[in-house]
């Protein structure tokens, strides 16, 4: 390979790659079905961050074929928050691909302080107990706080990332981060670079065998004398997908018969 | 007459007559006359021109008929290297084998590996000490082993300590150390290994038509480069000692090395001259085995189509690796 084509099929290569990596997340063509996606019974947000929401939820739910809905209440009338979410599924008949179909539902109760989130049909399987319970876990600080936009905005963030996962893969593995790709990258091609420069003078051809007279050198007197153990034990923490502390999750039935996924808390 | 490396004899280029070195020859040596500023003055025996050599040199070649000349009392006496490793590759084949070798430089530049600009190449005879080394070791360390196992709901990790001993008997046999004050060291480390079942008794013969030096360090003084330069197999030799522990904690180490006997060697090398914009470049070449090294210049063009190239490929891998895993290719 000459340096000049070298140079220019790095430079193609790398162009490529950047391109592909732009078009990765195509500012998806806004869909014009006007479906609510947000409904904000307590009134947390204002028609600015509402619409906001809605667009965004519209824009990432078309690209994963999942409606993400946020539900905020002021009090559920003395229902269950799960039970709530299952009855509004089971009566709105959400869905992208058809009623009842693919969903994505947070729903919040300010009165109880119950957070809850589920996946129904698609999302059941693409947004598992685990993963509802990893977007809870990091959305719970910012609804604490009183940061309710902040918080949606995340939590259609994630879902949205974690369904571009494979089920049952774990979707925070290192592996799949950009920035750790790229570093393993630059890393790999610097050592082999310097590799090659170092060597490109003659490389040290020399190992502790060379010179050695192997017959006369050895172990001449060893000793192994024990003198203690110390031994340590951990519980072993049981990793079930509920887990998460005081509430979990574990999914559900809807009364209409629906299976979905779910995560429920406390904020 | 000069040495041939091909048939490992004498040879006379113009009537091709051999002679075998293992053969007395009948000749005197000349009489050395001594300048001023340590150079030395001796005669050609071929065509009796008057010729200064410098106090290192132990062999040259006469500028005026290119006849070898050995200026025996450098090679006699105390100064009489035990061993030599006569050339075993030819002038001829040493500027082919460079060529080649500029040819596989993957970093260097496309001028340079089409150039064909040997300035000089001079077959020397560098002079060695071969050091029989014989290091003690005697290492105290505090070692672990670990175990784990699952009981009930609990992990288990059982750390066994122990008080370990080695004592190690170590023998290096001809370690190298080149005992001249020109030749870059790093280079001629680099330059190993030789391979030692080439060894020949020295007889002065082996440097007609090349140069040649005396040494210019004593063995006693090149001791502690010899010392450094088995330390780190000395050090591999320690911790392969201690296999099968989790973690080795040394406590106390003594490693104790004594020079047993030290051979004085000439080993021949071929330094090459090469020009390349304006710079020389300086290369050395084994002349026993013909391994090169040397600092060819680099092409910076070069490098960044290297690393961009497998920056690239493997960030593609990885991408592969990704997908395959089961996360988003991109």
């Amino acid at each position: 390979m000459s340096a000049k084509k070298g140079m220019a099929a790095a430079c193609l290569m790398s162009a490529a790659l950047g391109l592909l990596l732009v078009f990765a997340h195509p500012a998806a063509a806004e869909t014009g079905r006007a479906k609510p996606l947000v409904y904000d019974y307590a009134d947390l947000l204002s028609d600015g961050e509402e619409s906001a929401l809605r667009s965004l939820a519209a824009e990432l739910g078309a690209e994963r074929e999942t409606d993400f809905l946020i539900i905020t209440l002021d009090g559920t009338g003395g229902v269950d928050i799960q039970d709530y979410v299952a009855r509004f599924y089971d009566d709105e008949a959400p869905g992208y691909d058809r009623r009842h179909g693919n969903a994505a539902m947070l729903a919040i109760d300010l009165e109880e302080r119950d957070l809850f989130l589920a996946g129904f049909g698609k999302a059941e399987t693409w947004l598992d107990d685990g993963r509802l319970n990893k977007i809870r876990d990091r959305i719970t600080p910012l609804l604490s706080e009183g940061e309710y936009y902040k918080a949606f905005e995340k939590y259609l963030k994630l879902a949205h990332d974690y369904m571009g996962y494979r089920p049952g893969v774990n979707p925070d593995n290192i592996l799949f981060k950009a920035w750790f790709q790229i570093a393993v990258s630059l890393a790999v091609a610097a050592v082999a670079v310097s590799v090659m420069a170092a060597s490109s003078g003659g490389r040290i051809t020399v190992n502790a065998r060379t010179y050695l007279d192997e017959k006369r050198s050895g172990v001449v007197d060893r000793s192994d004398r024990f003198t203690h153990k110390t031994v340590t034990r951990t519980k072993i923490e049981k990793s079930s997908s509920g887990g998460g502390g005081g509430f979990g999750g574990g999914g559900g039935v809807t009364p209409g018969g629906r299976s979905f996924s779910s995560s429920r808390g406390k904020f | 007459m000069v040495f041939d490396a091909g048939t490992g004899k004498l040879a006379c280029p113009s009537c091709r007559t051999q002679i075998d070195i293992g053969e007395p020859d009948g000749r005197h040596e000349p009489e050395p006359k001594s300048g001023t500023d340590g150079t030395v003055a001796y005669h050609c025996d071929n065509c009796g021109a008057d010729l200064m050599a410098l106090p290192e040199t132990a062999a040259t070649i006469c500028a005026f008929c290119g006849a070898g000349v050995v200026i025996a009392d450098r090679v006699a006496g105390e100064l009489s290297p035990h061993y030599v490793i006569p050339f075993a590759i030819s002038k001829e084949e040493a500027v082919k084998a460079f060529r080649k070798w500029c040819r596989n430089g993957l970093l260097t530049p496309r001028g340079f590996l089409t150039a064909d600009r040997i300035n000089s190449i001079t077959g020397i005879y560098v002079p060695f000490w071969l050091y029989d080394l014989n290091s003690r070791v005697k290492v105290r360390a505090a070692c672990t082993k670990v175990r784990t196992y699952k009981r009930g709901d609990y992990l288990y990790t059982e750390t066994h300590y122990y008080d370990v001993y080695r004592e190690l008997d170590l023998h290096y046999v001809k370690v190298p150390v080149d005992a001249s004050a020109k030749m870059d060291d790093a280079f001629m480390d680099r330059l190993e290994p030789y391979r030692y079942d080439g060894l020949k008794a020295f007889k002065p013969a082996y440097l007609a038509g090349f140069l040649a030096e005396k040494y210019q360090f004593g063995d006693d003084e090149l001791l502690d480069r010899a010392r450094d330069k088995i330390r780190g197999f000395i050090e591999s030799a320690i911790s392969s000692s201690f296999s099968g522990y989790a973690t080795v904690t040394r406590v106390s180490e003594t490693i104790d090395t004594r020079n047993m006997k030290s051979h004085y060697a000439l080993l021949p090398v071929w330094l090459i001259v090469y020009d390349y914009h304006d710079f020389k470049h300086n290369f050395a070449m084994n002349g026993q085995t013909g391994k090169i090294v040397g600092k060819p210049p680099l092409s910076k063009a070069k490098i960044a189509a290297w690393f961009g190239g497998i920056a690239a490929g493997t960030l593609l891998v990885m991408k592969t690796l990704s997908w395959a895993l089961g996360g988003g290719f991109l």
